[in-house]
Formats: C-alpha cells, structure tokens, sequence
C-alpha cells in the first residue's frame, strides 16, 4: 500500500472523529433534557407573563369602572316609603311624633324618598295603600292600632312590597311591626310624682281602658308606690283620643278632688295647660308631659314626661331594607319593641331636659330610704333607675314582682319580671291605683 | 264644700263657650236662617283668635278678631242663602266643613307653641264676698261678658222693636215686610251678630278654656251649639239654662265616673233632650205658644 493512501485515511479518520465529537457535544447540549427549560421558551414565557400582567391591569381597569357604576347605580337608586296616619300631624301628639320622625330619616338619607298620608280613616287605608303601591312605593308604614287588619290583606296582595303596622301583633313573611314603649318611663315619672305630691292624692287623664294605657297608668303608680307608699292614683277616662276640652274637664276634675300631680295618656298639651294656669294662679299643680315636648306650655308646672324617637326605629327598619337585610320574605319574626335601650324613647318635657331645672332641688332634697340602694334622694334614684334600664342588659323593669292587683291578687310573683304578653294584655290595675277600672267599657 | 266649689268654677267656664255659641245661633234662626255651619263658624273664630293674639301678644284683641272673622264668614253664608237663596241645609253643612278646612290650614304654623291666656279678671269687692266671690266673680272677662249678653240678648229680643223685628221676620216674613222691615237687612244684622258671638265662643276655647291651638280643637262643641239652640226654644234665658246643665254633665260626668256612672251615656243626654224637645215643639200648639220661628230655614223671596 502506497504512504500517501493510508496517511489520507488517517487524515479523513481524525477529521471524522473531531466532526463527529463536535456533532455529539453539541448535539448532547442541545438535546432536551427531563426538568429543563430551554431558553428559547424561557423567553416565551417571559412575554407571556408581560402578556397576562397587562390584562390583569386592564381588568383591574375595568372591575374599578363597574364597580364605580355599581356605586352610582346604588346612590341613584331610590327606596320609596308612605307613612300612613290615622290624625293629623298636627295634633301634637302621636301623629306629629311619626312625622317628625319622617321628615328626620327623609333629610338623613339621600336615597330615600317620603311621602305621607293623615287623617285616613280605617276605612280609607285601604285604598291608600292601593294608591301608594301603583304609584311604586317599595315601603309602606302603617301607624295606628286599627289599620292592623288592612295592612295584613295589603301585604298579602302585594308580595313585591315591604309593609311595617306600628303597634299592632299580626305580621306577614313581608309585613314587620314596631312599637316605641313608654313604661319604663312613665315608671321614673311616678318616682318624682310620688316625691313630689303634697296631698297624697295622683291624677291620671287616661284616653281610653286599653292595654296600653292600663301598662303606662301601672307603670306609673308603681313608680309612685317606691318612693311613697302612702300616695293613690286617680284615674279619669276622657273615651277619646283627641279632645282637649274633655281632656280640660277631666284634669280639673282631679284637681277639683285634691289632685296635686297630674300625668296623661291623650293626644293633648291640655292638662299642661291647666296645670300651668293653676299653679299661676297660686296652686302648686306638678304635671308630666306625653309624647311631644311640653315644656313650653307650662314651665312651672312640667316636671318630666316622655319622648318618643321614632326616627331611631325608621332608621333601622329603612337601612336594613336599603342593604337587603329585611326583604318580602323575611319579616315575619320582625317586631320592634323598643324603649331606653335602643334609645327609642327618651325621658323628659323637652329633649336634653330629663327633669325641668325648677324642680331639680325640691327632688334632691327628697331622700328616702330604698331597699337596693339605701338612703338615696330621689333625683339620684331616677338617674340611677334610668341609667339600669339605659344598658345593654336592661338590670331593671318596672314590673317585677311581687306586683299585687287591686282585689289584693298577686299578679307578677316575687322575682319574676312580667314577660311580653302580660304587658301587651294588660287588665288590672296594681293595688296603690284608687280607682276601679270600668267594668263592659264606656 | 270646697270640693262644690271648684266644681261649680268648672261648670260655669265649661258653659261659658256652649253659652256664647247659643246666644248666636238663637239670633240667627230667630230671623229665620237655619245655623248648621255653627261648628265652622266656631273654629275659625278659635284659630283666629289663637293667631291674632300670638302676633300681637294681646289676647283681647285676639278676641276682636274672632269676632269680625267669624261675622264676615257668617255674611258670606247669608250671601248664599239669604241673597241667592241656596238651601240652608247644604250651605250650613259646606260652611263647617269649609271653616275645619281653611283652620288647619290657618293654623298650620301655630301648633305646639303657647299664647298669650285671657287672664282671669276678679271683679273689685264682689269677689271677696264668701263662696259666690270666688264661683262667680273671679273669672275671666268672657264668663262675665256671656253672663251679662244673656240678659241683653233676652231683653232685645223680647222687650225691643228691634227684637219684634227679628222675630216677625222668622215667623213671616211676608208680613213682617208688608210691615214695613227689611227682611234681607235683619237676616244679615242677625247672621252678623251670631256669627261674631260663635267666633268669641271660639276664642274663649283657644285663649282661655284650653288654651292652645291644635288642628279639630272644637271637636264637635259647634254640633253642640246646633242642638242647644233647639234645646232652648230659641230664648236666651233658656239657652243659659241649656248650656249649663250642658256643661254640668260635662264637668260631673268625671266626678260621676268612680261610681260606675257610664260617660258615654251622660256625653248622650243633652242629644236626646234636644230629641225631646223637637219631639215636643213638632206639635203646631205647642210651637206657637213657645214661638219657635216659622220660617226658619225658608229662604225669602220678595213678592212683588
């Protein structure tokens, strides 16, 4: 064999091996392995990540756009509500409180809208109701005992709406009631007039023998009863609701017997009045108002009395309906009974004024000698009461036996607190009021 | 005694308003126009008072206006039945509701705040006397004022010519025109001076009895006056008679109530002794010896 024909295949053989190495080197780099990236997709990804931050951003975008939409659709979007009254709201008494209340929640809430009916007889409700729901009010309130049967049919015949009936027991899965209960007060009411009398002898102008006046005349002389046992009350029933001259007639009955303090349950300032007109002409008459503020129409005379607050209940029940909470399928268990607690109902003949000033050194200077809080002045004892039936857990009620009725009965036994039905049918009168109750009404 | 006493001062301020509406409304059906509108005419009479004697702090000039308030209102109604001789029963209906209507309304800003009162004006040395100083002579001017109307009211119209007039022109008017006396003039000299009597009535409630204004603060004391006017046989002496026992029940009914004495059925009984009066004077005999008016409610038309 020739040098040059094998030196040529050594030559071809090294080349070989050195393409060949390279070729698996670099072929063994570049093959892809289990668990690795190759960097070309790392690229790939990279932009896609870029790719999907940008969308994100630009959602993000979007879900602030409709969410500001959301918020514009929830301001524009209006709760409608009718008030419906059985009296004027001029009375000054229980029909001028609910609208008070009214114009107070239609002023705070931007998206509410108000409107009213009064003077609508029970008759006539109805009707209302019927005219209200055409023209698309969501929220309908009903505010007098009577209107409670009327409302149930309305609530049954319009699902879609909200109904609430003031002061009434009979609810629908769309139909709610509320109340705003006075007792508590009228109890530190009778604490001062009981301090306060003279004669031992307490009047009490009384609309009509109904449970609810029945609960505010005991709530009122047991009152009496803690701080002065010796003192009766005196009841006169004027069978109406609103008529200040039967209402005249009755209180100077009471003072014409020897009444010396006289408290009320009527839609009135007129036994304030008398009270005033009496006491400047020389004989010392202590009165409580009821319901509206009173102080003006007999600053000598007004001692305390009792305020109401619906808006604090308006408020509540219109919120809930605002955010959804109360809808026409829940309201079946929703009835508001709400006094000091919730702030409902404040004590006093003037908001801010729980006793008139004149009459703060005369209560002060009562002392009395009390089982749970020893010697004590009788202002001291109301704020004291006020302030237990003011907490979150209400330590104190009136009605806590042992309360006895006029035959001498126990009613309430000892230790037991009278429960919600025993005060929503009241019928007896507790054993320090001196007149009987009328037997077969009127 | 004392307990008397005070009861007693409660009867005669309860009566004094029913007292003044009834002298009013004698005078207007004496000459012959029937006064259903006595509830409207009293509320206006009320609430203007009420708003007179806020603004100006005077509570007698309260009463001043009252008076023209309701006299002017009464001579719009004469202007219907007696001019146009609409029905008095509708027209007297319209009139109260229109007088409960434009109250509220007037009242609208006067509810809840307190007026200047009509104070009570003891009468020098007569009300030091015992037991009737103080029942009768310590009252305000309106008490004193009805008190001595009544026996004006009483002499005019049946010691005068004027009354004579009034009278005759209740009870035939034909005749009393052939006479010589201006029916028309005499129906709105009546009507103005009922009116103005039901409008002091009015005021007496919201500046003395109660005193506030609140929308329906008559409550139906104009219905009361209706029916008194019929109960007295249309003479003043008569109507103070009516509305005392009126306002005796009233006051005694809470007196009353401890023993058992049911309220609804005293607030009844001046109603069904009106009953029996119309019941008594429906006989022709009886109504022309008490002179209840002819005519009354019988427009008047000239025969020429």
């Amino acid at each position: 064999m020739a040098p040059e024909t094998s030196r040529s295949i050594a030559t071809f053989l090294i080349i070989g091996i050195v393409i060949g190495a390279v070729i698996g080197v670099a072929a063994g780099y570049f093959m892809p392995r289990p668990g690795m990236v190759p960097l070309s997709k790392l690229e790939e990804l990279r932009s896609q990540v870029d790719a999907l931050r940008s969308e994100l951003e630009a959602k993000g975008q979007e879900i602030a756009q409709l969410q500001a939409k959301i918020q514009q659709l929830e301001e524009g979007r209006k709760i409608k509500a009718a008030f419906i009254y059985v009296g004027p709201i001029l009375d000054y008494g229980w029909t001028h409180a609910h609208d008070v209340a009214r114009r107070i929640v239609d002023a705070e809430f931007d998206w509410l809208e108000t409107a009213y009916a009064e003077r609508v007889s029970e008759a006539d409700v109805a009707r209302y109701i019927d005219r209200f729901v055409q023209e698309g009010y969501d929220v309908i309130f009903t505010t007098s005992f009577g209107f409670m049967d009327p409302t149930l049919e309305a609530a049954k015949k319009y699902p879609n709406v909200i109904f609430f009936h003031c002061s009434g027991y009979k609810r629908w899965k769309n139909m709610g009631t509320y109340f705003a209960e006075f007792y508590q007060l009228y109890y530190l009411n009778g604490l001062m007039a009981g301090a306060l009398t003279k004669t031992n002898k307490i009047g009490y102008v009384a609309a009509y023998p109904i449970p609810e006046v029945i609960r505010h005349i005991n709530a009122f002389a047991l009152g009496i009863k803690e701080v002065n046992p010796d003192a009766k009350v005196y009841v006169k029933w004027i069978y109406a609701w609103y008529d200040p001259v039967k209402a005249r007639e009755a209180a100077e009955a009471l003072i014409n017997e020897g009444c010396d303090v006289l408290a009320f349950t009527e839609d009135s300032p007129t036994v304030v009045e008398v009270g005033e007109q009496y006491t400047k002409e020389g004989k010392q008459i202590y009165t409580f108002s009821h319901y509206s503020p009173m102080l003006k129409y007999g600053p000598d005379t007004v001692v305390s009395g009792q305020l109401v607050h619906w808006e604090v209940i308006y408020r509540d029940i219109l919120v809930k309906i605002y955010t959804g909470v109360y809808n026409t399928t829940n309201l079946e268990n929703v009835d508001y009974w709400w006094m000091l607690r919730e702030g409902a109902v404040e004590l006093g003949c003037d908001f801010g004024v729980p006793i008139n000033p004149k009459f703060v050194d005369e209560l002060k200077a009562k002392v009395i000698d009390h089982p749970e809080f020893g010697r004590i002045s009788v202002y001291d004892l109301v704020f004291k009461r006020l302030k237990q039936m003011s907490e979150p857990t209400v330590v104190f009620d009136p009605f806590t036996g042992p309360i006895r009725d006029q035959e001498g009965n126990i009613r309430i036994p000892a230790g037991m607190r009278a429960d919600h039905d025993t005060l929503w049918t009241m019928d007896w009168f507790v054993d320090n009021v001196a007149t009987p109750l009328p037997t077969g009404g009127g | 005694m004392e307990l008397w006493l005070a009861v007693g001062r409660s009867v005669i301020k309860a009566s004094t308003p029913l007292l003044l509406g009834t002298l009013g409304g004698i005078y207007i059906e004496r000459s012959g126009v029937l006064n259903l509108g006595a509830e409207g005419l009293m509320i206006v009479g009320a609430v203007t008072g009420f708003v007179v004697a806020v603004n100006t702090g005077n509570p007698a000039l309260g009463v001043l206006a009252a008076a023209l308030a309701s006299m002017m209102l009464a001579l719009v109604y004469g202007v219907f039945v007696v001019t146009l001789r609409a029905n008095q029963v509708v027209s007297g209906l319209a009139l109260t509701m229109f007088g409960l209507g434009i109250s509220s309304l007037m009242g609208k800003e006067y509810v809840g705040i307190p007026a200047p009162h009509l104070p009570p004006v003891p009468i020098p040395i007569l009300s030091r006397a015992p037991i009737v100083g103080r029942l009768l002579f310590s009252h305000d001017p309106l008490v004193y004022t009805s008190l001595i109307l009544t026996i004006l009211l009483w002499f005019i119209l049946y010691k005068t010519r004027v009354g004579m007039a009034v009278r005759a022109v209740g009870e035939a008017p034909a005749a009393a025109d052939a006479m010589g006396v201006n029916v028309y003039r005499v129906r709105y000299a009546c009507l103005a001076l009922g009116g103005a009597l039901i409008g002091v009535a009015g005021a007496y409630l919201s500046l003395s009895y109660i005193p506030a204004w609140t929308e329906g603060l008559t409550a139906g004391r104009g219905w009361v006056v209706v029916a008194l006017t019929v109960f007295s046989m249309w003479d003043p002496l008569r109507a103070l008679l009516g509305a005392y026992l009126y306002g005796g029940v009233e006051v005694l009914q809470y007196h009353l109530q401890p023993y058992g004495v049911p309220p609804a059925l005293l607030s009844t009984l001046p109603y069904l002794a009106t009953i029996a009066v119309l019941c008594v004077i429906s006989r022709e005999a009886v109504r022309k010896r008490i002179g209840a008016p002819a005519a009354l409610g019988k427009p008047y038309t000239r025969e020429v």
